[in-house]
């Protein structure tokens, strides 16, 4: 029979964040069948609660004042609970406690308040910390469908509403299309390697490479059919085509959630899959690794395209949904700095960064959007914005501020996002992707700050609803993308330690 | 070259895989393309007992075409519109068949090498590398062990289940109609907003 190892042998307790928040959320799911409909704000709260201590002990996890369980496999290295595990967990969290806060108002206004809504959030914010801290590719694939699925039943959940039924449909067929490429790619890594584990993964492709095997072929093909996989789910130009519709018709508080739950998971997966199990994997002993090619031209692509089609669109949603098509492509060029293995740790730290900073920014933004959006779901187009300086002056301050984060000036957290991509990027000599980030940052400001000068310097009626918990949502992101630019060291403190380079 | 029975076998259930998946592209007949659909399952499953795989080949006939495909069948059953496509729509066909051609081509090309590594050599090839009767028999025990050991497959094994309960929670949300919810009704109220406060 069995021998059962005892929890101590297998460190459970190193996965205490996640599996305690899956152990929450089913005791919510249970709970919620005993809160009456017209009392639903208490599965919110009680949700919110649950996220907010969690996210505690994160950030404890994160400043190493407290460390759960012993080293940093848990599961015979299945999970990982290491420094950048710690990161993604807090990202994930302050996600999940914004995205709470955006949505509690919003779904009550429209009359789709139920408690489902919370659970699968909480449910994807689980398959985000999974994937964070996945040391293997099954892992990888089932934490990839734990964020997805819930994310396409919220995109669908305003269901009798046209838009956001095509918005649902659309994403979860090609988000299933997309899962068909990264399974077919984990495949062809096993059949390289023989295993689905990153670490021995990293060694097998080690032996690879030195012995010059046939191998590597396989494993080449299965690396690119993994990054189409992930570059789907983060939006990476030629796999973006989902993005502006499904931002467009979704509930506005599931792209808030969304925009950066799925590129915070996507790039988590990224950084274990390339710059973790195949950092090594290149087709000569010695060269930087053989995807760095492929993935800072798809950052080039994604860049371009998201940032010059953006200037054309006139609804907000579907606006930034360009622009988090073009963030995809700056957190890109990390990843690629990723493949020289001289500055790994140093990219992947900038990946982190970039994440922290764009997810405070982009939950902001589309939080100033669920404000002026009527319960209809219209009015996101741009003349939304139109004369907001002089209705609300804080509102306006804050969508200012969004907007200079996301194009990158100075003393916003995005600003200090983009400081460090392209420090990686020249420092492991991708000059070209570097240059195009600068430039195309140049043009996202057209279309960042055309919103500024709408809010300021145009006249016109504008209604707007900032109940408190929306307020309190769109105040702590903006104080956060506020403090995070003006004080860059807490996020250079909080990715310190983080190195996923296997070593020895 | 020395064509051994193996490879005969092999060849009849590639010829039926592959011409029931094409037929499942070609057909205008919805209803058949799923008919083909099955045809072309159960020629992997052969393929898997070629392997000597019989657990997977089982789970292939049970899964694939006993459930999925009967559940397709029974969705254009319920959708009688559907079965009656006279013209083909899809115009891109030709990109989709060089895409196709290229990917098979590089996919072969990939892996022709590490099929000479191997020592396989064209028609004589082994396609059971192993003896048949070196195969452990109770691989179907260390499969079902694996996906519960905690030192093996166990984490995945239980994220998989959340996966599961959120995509059931999904259908429930998703099929449950409108009108058997008086929530939903009551919703749409354009225009009025008490809360506002702008």
């Amino acid at each position: 029979m069995f021998e059962v190892p005892g929890l101590g042998d297998l460190n459970v307790a190193a996965t205490l964040p996640v599996t305690s928040l899956v152990l929450g959320t089913c005791i919510l799911l249970i709970v919620d069948l005993f809160v009456p409909t017209d009392r639903k704000h208490i599965t919110a709260w009680l949700a919110a609660l649950g996220i907010g201590v969690l996210l505690v002990l994160a950030l404890l996890a994160l400043g190493e004042i407290t460390e759960f369980g012993d080293g940093e496999e848990a599961f015979s290295g299945m999970f990982v609970a290491d420094a950048f595990t710690d990161m993604i967990n807090v990202i994930a969290l302050i996600t999940a406690l914004l995205g709470v806060m955006v949505a509690y108002n919003y779904l009550e206004r429209t009359g789709i308040q139920r408690g489902e809504y919370y659970v699968l959030l909480l449910f994807a914010t689980a398959g985000v910390m999974f994937m964070g801290a996945a040391g293997d590719l099954v892992v990888v694939f089932v934490a990839l469908e734990l964020l997805s699925i819930p994310l396409y039943i919220l995109s669908g959940f305003r269901r009798p509403q046209e838009a956001s039924e095509e918005s649902a449909l659309k994403y979860f067929l090609l988000g299933a299309f997309a899962s068909g490429f990264l399974v077919y790619g984990i495949a062809l890594i096993y059949g390289a390697t023989g295993t689905t584990n990153l670490h021995d993964i990293w060694q097998a492709a080690g032996d690879i490479v030195a012995g010059h095997k046939s191998g590597r072929f396989l494993l080449l093909g299965g690396a690119g059919l993994a990054l189409v996989g992930l570059g789907f789910k983060v939006a990476a130009v030629p796999f973006h085509m989902w993005t502006p519709d499904v931002y467009q018709g979704a509930p506005t508080p599931v792209v808030a959630y969304m925009s950066v739950a799925a590129k915070a998971g996507g790039f988590a997966a990224m950084a274990r899959v390339l710059a973790s199990g195949l950092s090594n994997f290149a087709l000569d002993p010695g060269e930087a690794a053989v995807w760095q090619d492929t993935v800072w031209l798809l950052a080039i692509l994604t860049m371009l395209l998201g940032n010059v089609v953006a200037i054309v669109q006139t609804d907000l949603k579907r606006l930034l949904a360009y622009s988090s098509i073009a963030h995809a492509g700056y957190i890109l060029i990390a990843v690629a700095a990723a493949g020289t293995a001289a500055v790994a740790d140093e990219a992947v730290q900038s990946v982190a960064i970039y994440l922290m900073a764009y997810a405070l920014t982009n939950v902001g933004a589309f939080a100033v959007i669920v404000a002026v959006e009527r319960d209809d779901a219209t009015n996101t187009g741009l003349d939304s914005m139109r004369g907001l300086a002089n209705a609300r002056p804080w509102l306006a301050a804050a969508m200012a501020l969004f907007m200079f984060s996301l194009t990158g000036i100075p003393l916003t957290a995005g600003f200090v996002g983009k400081w460090f991509v392209f420090k990686a990027a020249l420092a492991a000599d991708l000059i070209p992707a570097a240059v195009v980030g600068v430039v195309t940052s140049l043009v996202s400001a057209f279309y960042y700050l055309r919103i500024v000068w709408l809010m300021y310097f145009e006249e016109s009626e504008v209604e707007v609803s900032t109940p408190w918990p929306l307020a309190w949502a769109i105040g702590v992101a903006s104080v956060g993308t506020l403090l995070l630019g003006m004080l860059p060291y807490i996020l250079t403190d909080m990715v310190r330690e983080i190195t996923l380079a296997f070593g020895g | 070259m020395e064509i051994t029975v193996e490879a005969i076998v092999f060849l009849v259930f590639s010829a039926i895989t592959l011409g029931g998946a094409l037929q499942v592209v070609l057909t205008r007949n919805l209803f058949h393309a799923a008919l083909y659909l099955m045809l072309s399952l159960f020629g992997v499953a052969g393929l898997f007992v070629l392997l000597t795989a019989p657990f997977l080949a089982g789970a292939q006939v049970v899964i694939y075409i006993g459930a999925i495909t009967i559940l397709i069948i029974f969705a254009i059953m319920l959708t009688p519109q559907v079965t009656r496509v006279l013209k083909v729509h899809h115009t891109q066909w030709p990109v989709a068949l060089a895409l196709a051609a290229l990917l098979f081509v590089g996919l072969v090309w990939t892996q022709t090498p590490l099929a000479d590594e191997l020592g396989a050599d064209g028609w004589s090839a082994d396609f059971t590398v192993e003896d048949p009767a070196d195969v452990p028999a109770d691989s179907l025990t260390d499969l079902g062990k694996s996906l519960v050991d905690p030192e093996r497959y166990m984490l995945p094994f239980e994220a998989a289940s959340l996966l599961l309960m959120a995509a059931l929670i999904g259908a429930v949300l998703l099929v449950n109609r409108p009108d058997d919810n008086p929530d939903a009704e009551a919703a749409p109220a354009a225009g009025a907003r008490p809360d506002q406060s702008g």
